[in-house]
């Protein structure tokens, strides 16, 4: 196999992996003196501005932009960068971004600052993910903030678009092979200039987009937040010179540097390790392929490779830049928790010695376009794991800080195309599932429907909100029990189901569904694992006429009907006026042994109709009376019984290295 | 002599306001009691009467109108003391309001918690799942039914909620109820018939809008609240019936306005939270005496900060909010909070070798250090001690002395560990607080792309008026108003005796542009109508009821953004239509930049509001007729050396007693005017004038250079 030592990581041929010092042309001129001494409290009324310029920029684009999975699902992320674009802040939203930001950045101070130069009021857009993004949809602005004639910073944001072009709606493209089936990759380009957005720039990404006016829109929004940040910044520096505002947000890394330092220093050295098996290439491929995530800790360092993951295949793959930001949001939840979203000195912590020419490191002209479904949740479920096991050998308080693995799925994904109820083209990404769920920690339960921590502030559509947009009903949408899935000593949180029918059209396109054929969220531990992810098809339901008749099917099976096979990855399916469909998001990780389970919260789940009876004896060796009430002393019994069978059972392990 | 009676029962205090028939104030607080909110009501109005120079039966006989505000409602939240609610949802969608849409762990907290999971917990249900009953029934996005509704399995449910769990109240929240009722009609009546005890309430009548999280939240919390909340007013009512009140008891609500106890018990909801309203509308009325069009209303307590805005004399309309981590739609007054006040801690960041203030906050209890209740870590107010702008003698009018030396040590041990001396620290302290307050406010202004600059700040509140010389001047603001000056603790008081009749309507029914005029005008009609109707029912109508008119508009598909614009009176034709469209578009770009907006995408209409004013007759403020002198010997206190914050330097400063100033005093700064509950800070270079309405006025002399750190948007993009 290659090694990362004779390589050219240039953002072209191989994802770009930008040198310690980057190469800018000289006439391009670096704000970089600090202030020696800026006093405490002025430092912090700085930090707190900068950090509050950063939220602004979030929820301007939130506000202004249309398409649901950015205003709803949060499915963006800005951040304010130093002049040689190390990422500062980062904002409550998706948390792999963030660091692809700050590649695309470096890329252009290295390949832009000689042709076409970098100017004041300047705007690149690139949506190549060899160069900084994780799939071509998370198109990323960045824009240069000038102090007189020198770069002071830059500002930038990444948002993911409904559509920019490509083979199919949505532009997940399934079926590619390579780049060249994928929607196209444009690398860094000026959208404005001088303030001004480059009418031709705009033209011809828009010009790729079935939604044309949509994405319009989005990207407006995205040019707005850019505005908002980059006119405060200027401000700042007024008012306190640039000198220290520098030196301030110098001091912001150096702090967040020491704060994942002390935590590093809680964690023995080491080395951990997490697979997740993922299937399927491209429909219909019947392979089964790795991605792993490996972590080693010596001293005050973090060495970071996804040695044994799967050479790249079909279109399972993500670039370098999906790497790290996959890897660096559980990092940013469990080791930097208290940082409020300063991850630039967590970064100079963690170095790569990435593999490339694998499904999480490809190389050019590998396809990725639907890494956002598929690879980006897989190796963020990937590095969670790997990290929950580092940080649960940590010292205690830290040990607590571990969160089992959630949602290699994509939070329930379904995308889906066709004429809405109002004879409108539209490409829908359902966000119901997006209620998430926390995982198991070592000390607490995970939260039920709370949400996915690697995207910290989003949160799913309403109903109502669903069914204006898109001709569908949704026949229920309710939590997931808390059976054997995501059971431990400490259980994750439920996941949550969906089910729908058609309303106001009769046809539709399902693209992309997620129907896995195994369960990719390992325990903690000991814990068990989550639930597989499911979507199911039923055709020829009576389920019209049940409603007529005054009835809402509460699940699939209440529906006569055929129910279609379904693959992970498969071909898109048609959805009719007799169909009848569901998606499931599982419940994920747990954490320790189930037979340790505290019997108060076994009571408290039993008690809510989360836990059956014959769950809570088989999962948790909990013996329930008649009353419902948990016999303390026979569940004694029960669970050295298991214990003891678990023993009788046991082999000794083969090792395969 | 005819009194008009304002009361704010809040958490720690109840302030009592009144304006007699020659239009003079009066103000006094009591304590507030916790176990019956009415012995403290009644404390207070025995204050206010000897203040009146009356018996207290006498005041309240003589009192031509009784506004009361009241944090019952968020009590009975917050310390989870509502009814046992049950709740009738959608077949298939009871789970809505414990799913919470998946952000309820973090709904409404400070960003930073965000990364953060480990500390961070969804709220317990206010309906347990086993008192969620699902319902077989079905409306479509067009209000059209689907599934009929199954009408014995709702008196199956209600039975079981009443007979076997005894529930107090009930809530009834279906899918799309706001675009067709019918179904939650037909639920309520059978609510009402087979439990007619049993306080029911339904999603399309309490928050009819889209969202049904949003909307069953506010149902929920509607009922949980609403039996006890319905006690109260009608004990309140009835106490003071019996005390000799001759007119109904008025209860103030987030609308900014007032209706009858009778009225206000059918949705109590539209109650909750109305205390930081009364300040602002207290601020309202001040503010169109004084000819103020644009006002930033800033209320500093102990825990919070709270910030409202008055914009062209209208005080700026809010339609959702948080509490205890739930949201839901309501239309309110806007006001923001942040925990940032007298009780901020400060601490150290061990990691960058600085100070952060807040959020967390030492509260009541222990408080801070100088209150001697067991506080061990310093605040703002141990800092505003140690600098001298609090005196540690006259606290509360010298019924609290504070423990200067406790702050003292407590600030010197927090600067030891920064390298800085304990006047540098307590002075950092405050710069931080006032750049925390200044960001606030900074968000709800220039975020909705206004200027500071074009504002007064109005301060009042416990802590506002000793820091409003510096968050204010921060902003670079015209001035500061300490509105009623010695009443600017009690301006909630004042604001719910100031209050009209108040009743939105609101239908959310989508019109895409150009828009249908027929359809428009036939449901602005029928909106009008109801507005009217329901004044009528209150035996206020006639001509008397103003009607304004609003909608939301917003660029087709933007769900979480819309702008509120005014619809012109009357029949609305093709060009009146077209001019909104306009105001939207051009509003739209003021706030986001030039070309924000891609002109192509269509405008949408998706809510029309109906407001219904009935004003309420008050007597003209008095004015003190003498102008003073400038000079205020007569309030002199003596001096006491401050250290001030945006000096840093230890000037002898001038102290005054503020219930001794009067109109035309002029008061040049370094000085300090201690009022019975707060004092108010006077910088260098800045005047403090009080007017003939008993308002403080602060001013500043500009300093050329110090360029404040807002500013409008300078630097947006341009399109083409």
């Amino acid at each position: 196999m290659e090694t990362a030592q004779n390589v050219v990581w240039d953002g072209i041929v191989r994802g770009y992996a930008p040198p310690d010092v980057l190469d800018i042309d000289p006439s391009l001129t670096l704000q970089t003196a600090e202030a020696a001494e800026v006093d405490p409290i002025t430092y912090e009324v700085i930090r707190n501005s900068l950090q509050n310029i950063n939220l602004e920029h979030g929820s301007t684009i939130q506000k202004l932009s249309i398409s649901p999975i950015t205003m709803i699902v949060r499915d963006f992320q800005c951040a304010i960068l130093t002049e040689v674009g190390d990422v500062m802040f980062l904002g409550p939203y998706l948390l792999y971004l963030g660091n692809t930001l700050g590649l695309t950045t470096k890329w252009i101070l290295e390949n832009r600052s000689a042709s076409p130069g970098i100017e004041d009021g300047d705007v690149f857009l690139s949506t190549d993910p060899y160069v900084g993004s994780s799939h071509q949809q998370d198109t990323g602005l960045t824009s240069p903030v000038f102090w007189g004639s020198e770069l002071f910073c830059w500002v930038s944001n990444s948002v993911h678009y409904s559509d920019i072009g490509g083979p199919v709606p949505g532009s997940f493209c399934l079926m590619s092979q390579d780049i060249w089936q994928d929607p196209p990759c444009f690398p860094p380009m000026k959208l404005a200039e001088g303030g001004k957005v480059r009418a031709d720039m705009e033209d011809l990404f828009l010009r790729q987009s079935r939604l044309r006016d949509t994405v319009g829109m989005d990207l407006h929004a995205a040019l707005a937040g850019l505005s908002v940040a980059r006119g405060r910044i200027l401000k700042l520096i007024e008012r306190y010179g640039a000198e220290t505002v520098k030196a301030v947000m110098k001091r912001t890394l150096d702090a967040g540097e020491r704060a994942f330092q002390e935590k590093l220093d809680m964690i023995p050295d080491g080395r951990w390790s997490e697979r997740v098996y993922t299937e399927a290439s491209v429909p219909g491929d019947p392979g089964i392929y790795v991605s792993q995530i490996n972590i080693t800790k010596e001293g005050d360092t973090l060495y970071i490779d996804n040695e044994g993951s799967s050479p790249q295949v079909g279109s399972i793959n993500n670039t370098y830049a999906g790497l790290v930001g996959a890897t660096l949001a559980p990092l940013t939840i469990m080791l930097a928790y208290d940082l409020g979203g300063v991850s630039g000195g967590v970064s100079r912590r963690v170095k790569f010695r990435p593999v490339p020419g694998t499904i999480t490191c490809c190389d050019y002209p590998g396809a990725v376009s639907a890494a956002g479904v598929f690879n980006m949740p897989m190796v963020v479920a990937t590095a969670t794991g790997a990290v929950a096991k580092m940080v649960a050998c940590a010292d205690p308080p830290l040990r607590e800080k571990a969160i089992a693995m959630a949602d290699a799925q994509a939070y329930g994904g379904w995308i889906f195309s066709g004429l809405n109820q109002y004879g409108q083209f539209f490409v829908g990404m359902s966000a119901g599932m997006a209620a998430g769920a926390i995982p198991a920690s070592p000390g607490r339960d995970g939260v039920d429907t709370g949400g996915l921590f690697w995207v910290p502030g989003m949160e799913a559509a309403n109903v109502e909100e669903n069914e204006l947009a898109w001709p569908v009903l949704t026949l229920y949408r309710r939590e997931n029990s808390a059976g054997a899935a995501g059971a431990g000593m400490y259980r994750s949180g439920v996941g949550a189901e969906e089910a729908w029918v058609l309303h106001g059209t009769d046809h539709l396109d399902s693209q992309i569904y997620m129907n896995e054929s195994f369960v990719k969220n390992q325990g903690l531990l000991g814990g068990n694992p989550g639930g597989r992810a499911f979507h199911r098809l039923k055709q020829q339901t009576d389920a019209a006429a049940q409603l007529a008749a005054g009835t809402v099917p509460q699940g699939l099976d209440q529906v006569s009907g055929d129910e279609v096979p379904l693959f992970y990855k498969g071909m898109p399916a048609v959805l009719d006026p007799t169909s009848m469909w569901t998606t499931n998001l599982p419940n994920f990780a747990g954490y320790g042994d189930p037979l340790d389970r505290d019997i108060a919260a076994i009571q408290i789940d039993l008690t809510d109709g989360k836990l059956s009876t014959k769950d809570a004896l088989k999962v948790y060796g909990a013996v329930v009376n008649e009353a419902g009430q948990v016999d303390v002393d026979r569940t004694a019994e029960q669970r050295a019984m298991c214990r003891r069978e678990r023993l009788a059972a046991a082999t000794v392990g083969v090792s395969h290295a | 002599m005819g009194y008009y009676i304002g009361v704010d029962g809040g958490g720690t205090f109840t302030d009592a306001a009144a304006m007699d028939d020659e239009g003079r104030l009066f103000y006094a607080k009591a304590a507030t009691t916790r176990d019956d909110f009415a012995m403290g009501m009644f404390d207070a109005l025995a204050a206010l009467a000897e203040e009146c120079g009356v018996e207290v039966s006498e005041l309240i006989a003589s009192t031509n109108r009784f506004s009361l505000g009241t944090t019952v409602g968020t009590n009975l939240l917050v310390e989870r003391l509502g009814a046992r609610t049950g709740l009738l949802a959608t077949a298939g969608h009871g789970d809505s309001i414990l799913m919470m849409r998946g952000s309820g762990r973090t709904a409404g907290l400070e960003p930073e918690l965000f990364f953060h999971p480990q500390i961070t917990d969804k709220p317990e249900p206010l309906v347990p799942r086993f008192l969620i009953r699902e319902i077989d029934e079905r409306m479509d996005c067009l209000g059209q039914e689907v599934a009929p509704l199954n009408v014995e399995q709702v008196e199956r449910a209600v039975r079981s909620l009443v007979e076997e769990h005894q529930v107090e109240a009930i809530a009834i929240a279906f899918l799309w109820s706001f675009k067709n009722p019918a179904h939650e009609q037909q639920a309520l009546e059978i609510v009402r018939r087979v439990a007619p005890d049993v306080y029911a309430s339904c999603s399309h009548q309490v928050s009819p809008r889209m969202g049904e999280y949003e909307r069953t939240v506010a149902t929920v919390i509607n009922s949980y609240v609403a039996p006890a909340s319905a006690a109260y007013f009608r004990r309140a009512a009835d106490k003071l019936h019996d005390s000799g009140l001759d007119h109904p008891l008025l209860i103030m609500q987030v609308s900014g306005g007032v209706l009858p106890a009778a009225k206000a018990v059918e949705v109590p909801l539209t109650a909750l939270g109305s205390g930081p309203v009364g300040g602002l509308i207290g601020s309202l009325a001040m503010s169109r005496q004084l000819g103020h069009a644009n006002v930033i209303a800033t209320d500093m307590g102990g825990t919070s900060f709270e910030v409202g805005l008055i914009i062209n004399g209208e005080p700026l309309v809010a339609d959702e909010n948080v509490v205890d981590q739930r949201r839901y739609k309501l239309l309110q007054l806007q006001t923001t909070s942040i925990a940032c006040g007298g009780g901020s801690l400060a601490r150290i960041d061990p990691h960058s070798g600085s100070i952060r203030v807040g959020p967390e906050s030492a509260g009541a209890q222990p408080g801070p250090v100088c209150y001697r209740r067991g506080g061990t870590e310093p605040t703002v107010t141990d800092a505003d001690v140690v600098l001298g702008l609090l005196s540690s003698e006259s606290f509360l009018g010298g019924r609290m002395p504070l423990d200067r030396d406790a702050a003292v040590r407590a600030i010197a041990a927090l600067g030891d560990q920064v390298g800085l001396g304990v006047e540098e620290t307590a002075a950092g302290i405050l710069r931080i607080n006032n750049a925390r307050a200044a960001e606030l406010i900074r968000q709800q202004t220039v975020v909705r792309g206004y200027d500071p600059r074009d504002f007064m700040v109005y301060a009042y509140g416990g802590a506002g008026p000793l820091h409003a010389f510096a968050y204010a001047h921060e902003l670079g603001v015209k001035g500061v108003v300490i509105p009623l000056g010695n009443g600017a603790s009690t301006l909630s008081a004042y604001g719910c005796s100031t209050s009209n009749l108040v009743l939105n309507f609101e239908r959310e029914e989508l019109f895409f542009a150009p828009f249908e005029l027929d359809r428009l005008n036939r449901a602005l009609g029928e909106l009008e109508e109801e507005a009217r109707a329901a004044m009528f029912d209150m035996r206020a109508g006639g001509d008397e009821v103003e009607i304004d008119r609003f909608c939301l508009m917003r660029y087709r598909g933007q769900w979480l953004h819309n702008l509120v614009m005014r619809i012109p009176r009357g029949h609305l034709g093709t060009e009146d239509i077209a001019g909104v469209v306009d105001d939207f578009r051009s509003s739209y770009d003021t706030l986001y930049g030039h070309g924000a907006g891609v002109v192509s995408q269509g405008v949408e209409l998706f809510s029309i509001r109906v407001r219904a004013i009935v004003r309420l007759r008050r007597p003209t403020q008095a004015m003190e007729q003498q102008f003073g002198k400038p000079v205020a010997d007569q309030a002199r206190l003596g001096s006491r050396d401050i250290f001030w914050p945006d000096r840093m330097e230890r000037l002898e400063s001038r102290l005054f007693d503020g219930s001794r100033l009067h109109y035309g005093n002029r008061i040049k700064g370094p000085a300090v005017v201690e009022l019975p509950y707060t004092s108010i800070a006077v910088g260098m270079d800045q005047v403090l004038e009080c007017d003939a309405f008993g308002n403080f006025a602060l001013n500043f002399e500009h300093t050329p250079g110090a360029s404040p750190v807002v500013g409008t948007q300078s630097s947006t993009l341009t399109t083409g």
